[in-house]
């Protein structure tokens, strides 16, 4: 039926990323400026569907994350409204606000010390809290009536240009728990760089799109056919998915990228090689199995290099060990 | 607990199942814009808001649709886009394709699709912002003197103007006299069928106007509203201008002034009626500057568009102040004198309180109701959007005994049919009997009959015919 529906987006604001990215030429890149200006259209054209539509919007900065715009209107700039009448003026509110919230703080990073990491995890669990606060008000207004059952379809977008950090797996994959809870799906577009194990799980996980976009120019066309539509409607119209997805963790004590590793029977923490006790729930393994274990593992690759891929398919991961 | 109860099907519902799994139909202006000339529909999209306005009316896999093509600079091949749909969606696609193509924003060709340009162009104008048109309404710079009116006096201004029109159908033929609406607003109703002048002036409510008074109230406005466009030609009004105008409304913002000064002669002249209908207020007939109220802003939006008697409500939930019981009795939490007189339409009013109106449903309040043309699906829906919250505990809402009740009250009135016509008995013979019955066999006109008894009966139309043939033969067996 005819539900509004709500988006959260989560913009991956990397200085560095971004200027390799407009410089990149094979595949051609885009400017920050030439994104905003698309996505902007695209976030008209999400509140142009229903006036009932909400959005959020999120900006990972190196080192913190910012809410930028709600529809809830928590956030408010200090510029003068316009009044133009060629222009629908939520339409104008959203654009005005959402840029001067991005020039902020734009302007308090120089290009002398190091980049920070994103904060993308922040992000995400911003949108997920921002997200359960408007369904449980929902609920509580309208009490359940007939018929009146989850009255959003909500939706998390990530646009991300960087490649993954590894020390975020374990908050990352927590987020895609509440999520499933939730009944959120989380569409992920790669506009730049290298492939996102971590952003692809989460893709599948919450049965979202995927999409590694190739042409950056185009980048307007690849976000209306393939995140504007709404879970109920993406039943009749279909988005793209990926087939192979890489289901490759990180291993819970050096936060590095394994295939192959070993987990506690108990928790299912992963570790990359064995021990004595594991850190999360605290179980002791017996010595003959962890003797065993060390004997039994390949040799292990230098520390720092994350291992090359490996042809995984969608339906199985590589089997790591079970100690104990 | 409800145990397994037999479904009752309505009067006249058909034998194949519905399909209630989002395939609604479209919205009553869509239907409307589908019977205009591709000119006028051409001339309209060329305001952005007009384009906005009807892109939000649309179901979702047209709207979609719409958005895939709206970028694309190139005709796409239509087997390109069919393959943008599942299996699933193979039949909703196909109806999207011809509503879009009824509307002229997507023609049909069996070989490339391209949106209207005119189409095209306006939209990425609205989504984008852009043009000159001004399509969506000039604000007025704040004047000291005359700040713009707030939200709470905008909504009584639009609830009071519209039950004055309600109230005033509910009332008439019961020996009340409430104010009258304007004059425009009663030839409105006239001409709509909703009212009919029975005795000389007055007008009395019609059972379409029962009818439409139990639909929730955007449907009531759009009734209104296509009636008003649909006269709009014979008044010299240019549909599309009433239309754009209509149209930018819904698209403007609640507290905000707008300023008259670029409406063409045909808007400045709606602005009365507008009033009227209470969906903009403006200080003086004649100032320069008008205020949108709720009903305005949500035209196309599934906002309630009015807010309720204990405050703007979230959703039409907070409405509800009828709770049902099973044994029939009904009680209404409300003192608001329209909602009284439409629950007395079919519910037979004992008590009233100064907060609370008792009831009970009865045989003879409902076969009233029926009488006048209201369906027992409408009562239903009616008392079930208008449920108090306590009632949502209960699964089903209402007590399926007196859905079902009501159901059966008006299936009493399909059981018997009646038709006029003549009985022929006391034929002298079998060969008689059946020589007659052949012949009004073959003039087709027999409703009835048993050889055992050697009657049979046949309509009047056929009577004439009958006669003269029994009295050609008994005058030829005498000769």
């Amino acid at each position: 039926m005819d539900k509004p529906s709500h988006l959260s987006v989560v913009i991956d604001l990397s200085l560095t990323q971004w200027t390799l990215c407009a410089q990149s030429t094979n595949p051609p890149g885009i400017t920050l400026q030439d994104f905003l200006s698309q996505l902007l259209a695209f976030l008209n054209a999400h509140i142009a569907c229903k006036d009932e539509n909400t959005l959020a919007v999120f900006g990972a900065f190196p080192g913190q994350s910012v809410m930028l715009y709600s529809s809830t209107g928590e956030v408010t700039t200090t510029t003068a409204e316009s009044t133009d009448a060629n222009t629908y003026r939520p339409f104008r509110t959203l654009d005005s606000t959402i840029m001067s919230s991005i020039a902020e703080r734009l302007d308090s990073y120089d290009g002398m010390t190091e980049e920070a990491p994103i904060g993308l995890v922040g992000c995400l669990t911003k949108a997920l809290c921002y997200i359960n606060r408007t369904i449980t008000t929902a609920l509580s207004s309208s009490q359940g009536g007939e018929g009146a059952a989850a009255s959003v379809d909500p939706r998390i977008l990530v646009l991300s240009v960087s490649p993954d950090q590894s020390s975020t797996y374990i908050p990352i994959m927590n987020s895609i728990f509440s999520a499933q809870k939730l009944k959120v799906t989380i569409d992920v577009g790669k506009i730049f760089g290298a492939e996102n194990v971590f952003l692809q799980q989460a893709a599948h996980l919450t049965g979202g799109a995927y999409v590694q976009v190739e042409r950056a120019d185009a980048l307007l066309q690849y976000m209306m056919m393939s995140f504007l539509p709404a879970p109920a409607i993406r039943q009749l119209i279909s988005v793209p998915t990926q087939d192979r997805v890489d289901f490759r963790a990180a291993c819970f004590c050096h936060k590095r990228i394994v295939e192959v590793g070993f987990v506690c029977s108990v928790c299912l923490s992963i570790f990359c090689q064995p021990v004595p006790v594991c850190s999360t729930c605290r179980t002791k393994f017996p010595m003959k199995t962890l003797q065993r274990l060390r004997d039994a593992r390949p040799l292990a690759a230098p520390p720092g290099n994350a291992p090359p891929r490996p042809p995984v398919q969608k339906n199985g991961t590589t089997t790591p060990a079970r100690p104990g | 607990m409800a145990g397994p109860s037999i479904r009752i099907k309505q009067a006249g519902e058909s034998s194949k199942s519905t399909n209630t799994s989002g395939d609604d139909s479209s919205h009553r202006l869509v239907t409307f814009l589908q019977s205009q000339s591709q000119n006028t529909l051409t001339r309209l999209y060329q305001k952005p808001s007009s384009c906005l306005s009807i892109f939000r009316l649309l179901r979702p896999l047209e709207r979609q649709l719409v958005m895939n093509l709206l970028w694309l600079e190139m005709p796409v091949p239509a087997a390109t886009m069919a393959a943008w749909v599942t299996r699933e969606g193979k039949r909703p696609y196909h109806d999207a394709l011809s509503n879009l193509a009824r509307l002229h924003i997507l023609p049909q060709s069996p070989v490339k699709h391209a949106l209207n340009p005119t189409f095209k162009s306006s939209m990425r104008q609205a989504i984008t912002g852009g043009g000159s048109s001004g399509s969506f309404g000039v604000l007025t710079e704040n004047d000291d003197k005359h700040p713009p009116p707030d939200i709470e006096s905008l909504d009584a201004y639009a609830l009071e103007r519209w039950e004055t029109i309600l109230y005033y159908m509910v009332s008439s033929g019961t020996g009340q006299f409430p104010t009258k609406p304007s004059q425009g607003v009663l030839y409105l109703l006239q001409r709509s069928g909703l009212m009919a002048n029975v005795h000389g002036n007055t007008l009395q409510i019609t059972s379409a106007g029962f009818q439409f008074l139990l639909h929730p109230p955007h449907e009531q406005l759009w009734e209104l509203l296509l009636q008003y466009l649909q006269m709009a030609e014979e008044r010299q009004m240019d549909l599309v201008e009433v239309l754009s105008f209509l149209l930018m409304l819904s698209a403007t913002e609640l507290g905000k002034d707008y300023s008259t000064e670029n409406l063409s002669a045909t808007q400045k002249a709606m602005l009365e009626d507008l009033r009227d209908y209470g969906l903009i207020k403006q200080r003086t007939a004649t100032s320069r500057r008008f205020s949108p109220t709720r009903l305005a802003t949500t035209l196309t939006s599934s906002s309630p568009p009015l807010p309720t008697s204990t405050g703007t409500g979230n959703g039409s939930q907070a409405q509800g102040f009828i709770v049902l019981e099973t044994n029939y009795r009904l009680y209404a939490y409300t003192d608001n004198p329209l909602q009284i007189a439409v629950l007395n339409l079919f519910v037979t009013l004992k008590s009233r309180f100064p907060n609370l109106v008792v009831g009970q449903i009865t045989r003879d309040s409902v076969k009233k109701a029926l009488a006048n043309g209201i369906t027992a699906e409408q009562v239903i829906s009616y008392l079930i959007t208008h449920a108090h919250p306590q009632m949502r505990k209960n699964k089903p809402l209402l007590p399926v005994t007196v859905q079902d009740q009501i159901r059966l009250w008006e299936l009493e009135k399909n059981r018997v049919k009646s038709q006029e016509g003549y009985l022929y008995t006391a034929f002298a013979s079998q060969a008689d009997y059946e020589y007659v019955l052949n012949y009004a066999k073959q003039l087709d006109v027999v409703l009835w009959e048993n050889s055992s008894r050697r009657c049979f009966f046949g309509s009047v139309e056929g009577h004439a015919n009958i006669r003269g043939f029994i009295e050609r033969r008994s005058a030829a067996g005498n000769a």
